[in-house]
């Protein structure tokens, strides 16, 4: 029988992406890894909106793609504008296979076995309650009154960071820093995918609305094809929702799935499961203030990362990318000498070199292009009078460019208005 | 006495908090409902956690499931509990009661020395309770249910068996068999330590029949009588909620039974 | 059967819990008394929070598990942590 370690050469608090990932890295480098998990098995505390980008989770599982529980491969994308019962939409449709769709359940249940088969131990059903400090140094975790040590500590507890507000690394989330992402996963008809949506078999659609949806709440609603069911939620930024939302947030899904232009695809649907999940939104402020300190790292969502573009949400990759780094980061410690703070600052070199931080950085000013309410009510509804001038005719058709100003002005927005937005939109997206 | 060896027997059940009927099929959803150990098993291990506290020995935790019990056993282990057995084989799949404990009796037998078999009073799924008489039966053991406390009297065990109006007091012989009152004994938590000792110790020791040597025809589908003759599905009532406010006890009991005399559930 | 708008109990209905017999949520009962918003209530997706007469109610058991409650309530008077021992919401589809 194998020996109960007295110290672990690392713990990774969450066997979410982020922890997973990190501890599959170390594993396979021999490292003794120790993933502590709150729920029941992997995956099992899990929610996310529906789409994963694969690159990242190539790079980190080279054999991905063969084993991963990958449903549908985006193939088709959808930007749809809400106005009362109108809806303008964009639609795309790409070869290319840069997305799927999946549960993150069961992708995370899948990435805690590939660490466990590496050689982590993963023990579910253990909530972490606090760090195990020597001075400034963590040296390990607390589970209510018992403890266990570790040369490194990974805090991968995810966006609710109860382990991090107990230490003092960061403060209790403000309502401006996160949205609340609400979803329901429909099990619906084969023949609504392949007709309605139009897929073929392995196909996925992608689908990203904003509007009427959050009743022009700023935020959005998201729909995503799985293998034999649809998730379609909406995401509103939480300080608005506060004072802007005058209904209890389930009925907004429930008003989405039943709006008369959407109601086709959800025809002898019956609800699988019901989910909701805090989302990083304002990644600045929420990012602690190092995410390296003296035998410990943070990552995935306890470290803020995730990007929210208003169209599409990166979130999973991000946060297996930083657990991945981390477990680089930790290797590299390793070589020189110990976790330290300042050996294991790499980490912060190697995000900085990342996507993760060229992206962050690239698009940090969405988080206040999310505060222009005319996104969410008045463009909608001037893209939907637009389309009514130009498609809904009797006789006369008028001039684009007039129909864009008239348009735009029915919505009590002038050229000035038009031209600042544009540019402002221009500038963060 | 060195202590009291137990045997911890559990079922690993679907976790039935939840049952739905497909609207559109009228069929039971199963898809993805996880397992968990039967929660009056679970009565059953605090019984026995606070039993070896007493008088020291040990708990071994037996299932005769397919191997993803090993989850279950895992979750034991957990609690406290110190090792345990899995009996899987292809041969006991399918299994009624008698099957079953036709199987846990072998399972038993293969133990060098036990003094308590300590289950939970019935099981979520199937709630038959059947498993603790047959069990003793195979063995020749006493059998004791709806026990909700036991200790030790010079080798005997002293137990106590709630019943719905009063409590009556047996001694029985050991090795004996108790099933433990529903709801009597809320399960401990999980902890670290337990926990980290089953996932990287795993003492877990698995039987098939390669060692039972049954005979198959007496195990799994082969060797179980029972025959389910039909099912039927009760369509879902909606629920209905009202608030009875303003009424003294006596009133809105009557108007309690008026309203479900009103609904056909009473006559 | 077409699509109609369905009541949260039936929604919450299709979860999985392994409810703990501790709760994980305490409402600090006098601090909420001077709260005149309560955004709980809306906001909670799973509905756990609701007023009865003139106070605040809550139950844990349904509770999804997203921290929202703790993040919009004004007072700071709701304490919401992780349940223990792999209870509570089991999510497998989301």
């Amino acid at each position: 029988m194998a020996e109960i370690p007295d110290k672990f050469d690392a713990i990774v608090i969450g066997a979410g992406p982020a922890g997973s990932a990190s501890a599959y890295y170390l594993a396979t480098k021999g490292f003794k890894v120790l993933v502590l998990e709150r729920g029941r098995s992997p995956g099992s505390k899990n929610v996310f909106g529906g789409r994963v980008y694969v690159a990242p989770l190539k790079e980190i599982f080279p054999d991905f793609e063969k084993s991963a529980p990958i449903h549908r491969w985006v193939t088709r994308e959808r930007m749809s504008f809400m106005h009362g019962n109108e809806l303008v939409s964009l639609d795309y449709e790409g070869n290319d296979h840069k997305s799927f769709t999946t549960y993150l359940s069961q992708l995370a249940a899948w990435m805690a076995l590939k660490a466990e088969s590496a050689g982590a131990s993963i023990v579910s059903d253990i909530t972490v309650t606090g760090l195990l400090k020597e001075g400034d140094k963590v040296i390990g975790i607390k589970a209510g009154n018992e403890s266990v040590k570790a040369d490194v500590v990974i805090d991968a507890e995810g966006v609710n960071r109860l382990v991090l507000e107990s230490t003092g690394l960061v403060q209790a989330l403000k309502p401006s820093q996160v949205a609340l992402g609400v979803k329901e996963v429909v099990k619906v008809n084969p023949e609504v995918l392949a007709n309605e949506f139009g897929l073929g078999e392995g196909e996925g659609m992608a689908w990203s609305l904003m509007g009427d949806v959050t009743s022009g709440l700023p935020g959005g609603g998201f729909i995503y094809t799985n293998k034999d069911s649809v998730s379609i939620g909406l995401v509103m930024l939480l300080d608005s929702a506060i004072s802007g939302a005058n209904d209890e947030v389930y009925k907004y899904v429930e008003r989405l799935k039943t709006h008369p232009k959407l109601s086709k695809y959800f025809k002898d649907s019956r609800i699988m499961e019901y989910s909701a999940h805090l989302i990083p939104e304002d990644v600045s402020s929420l990012m602690p203030p190092r995410l390296a300190y003296d035998g410990l790292l943070i990552s995935g969502d306890a470290a803020g990362f995730l990007l929210n573009l208003g169209y599409t949400y990166r979130g999973v990759d991000f946060a297996a990318y930083s657990g991945y780094l981390a477990g680089k980061a930790i290797e590299q410690a390793h070589g020189l000498g110990g976790m330290s703070a300042a050996n294991l600052l790499v980490y912060t070199k190697l995000l900085d070199q990342s996507f993760i931080m060229k992206n962050l950085k690239r698009f940090s000013g969405t988080h206040k292009l999310m505060r222009n309410r005319r996104l969410f009510t008045a463009y909608p509804a001037m893209m939907a009078s637009l389309m009514r001038h130009i498609y809904s005719l009797d006789y006369e058709s008028q001039k684009m460019f007039n129909t864009v100003l008239g348009s735009a002005k029915e919505n009590g927005m002038g050229p000035f208005t038009l031209l600042t937005d544009g540019i402002e939109v221009m500038r963060y997206l | 006495m060195m202590g009291l060896n137990i045997v911890l027997l559990f079922k690993y059940v679907p976790n039935t908090n939840t049952v739905n009927v497909d609207p559109n099929t009228g069929t039971l959803v199963r898809e993805g409902v996880p397992s968990v150990v039967n929660p009056h098993d679970l009565d059953a291990a605090e019984f026995a956690l606070e039993l070896r506290e007493k008088y020291g020995g040990k708990i071994t935790a037996m299932i005769m499931a397919p191997p993803n019990a090993t989850k279950g056993i895992e979750f034991l282990l957990g609690m406290g509990v110190d090792d345990g057995v899995l009996i899987t084989d292809r041969a006991y799949g399918g299994a009624d009661t008698l099957a079953t404990s036709y199987v846990l009796a072998a399972g038993i037998k293969t133990l060098e020395h036990y003094d308590l078999i300590i289950t939970g009073q019935e099981t979520l799924d199937s709630s038959t309770a059947h498993i603790g008489a047959q069990l003793a039966s195979w063995l020749k053991i006493p059998y004791v249910y709806y026990v909700t406390e036991a200790s030790l009297d010079n080798g005997a065990l002293v137990v106590n068996r709630q019943l719905e109006s009063c409590t009556e007091k047996y001694k029985v012989k050991l090795p004996a068999l108790i099933t433990v009152l529903m709801h009597s004994h809320p399960p401990r938590p999980i902890t670290l330590e337990n926990k980290l000792r089953a996932v990287i110790k795993k003492p877990v020791m698995m039987l098939t029949n390669n060692e039972l040597k049954l005979n198959i025809q007496c195990t799994g589908l082969r060797g179980s009588p029972t025959v389910v003759a039909k099912t039927e599905f009760v369509s879902k009532i909606p629920r209905k909620k009202e608030i009875i406010k303003d009424k003294s006890p006596q009133e809105a009991a009557a108007w309690l039974i008026s309203k479900l005399k009103d609904e056909g559930f009473l006559n | 059967m077409s699509a109609t708008e369905q009541r949260l109990e039936d929604i919450l209905n299709n979860d999985i819990w392994d409810v703990d017999s501790n709760p994980h949520i305490t409402v600090d009962s006098e601090k909420c008394k001077n709260c005149n918003t309560k955004p709980c209530i809306r906001l909670c997706p799973a509905g756990c929070y609701t007023m009865s007469e003139k106070t605040l109610v809550f139950s844990y058991e349904g509770c999804v598990e997203c921290g929202t409650c703790r993040v919009v309530c004004p007072l700071e008077a709701i304490h919401w942590e992780f349940p223990k021992s792999g209870r509570g919401i089991y999510f497998r589809f989301s």
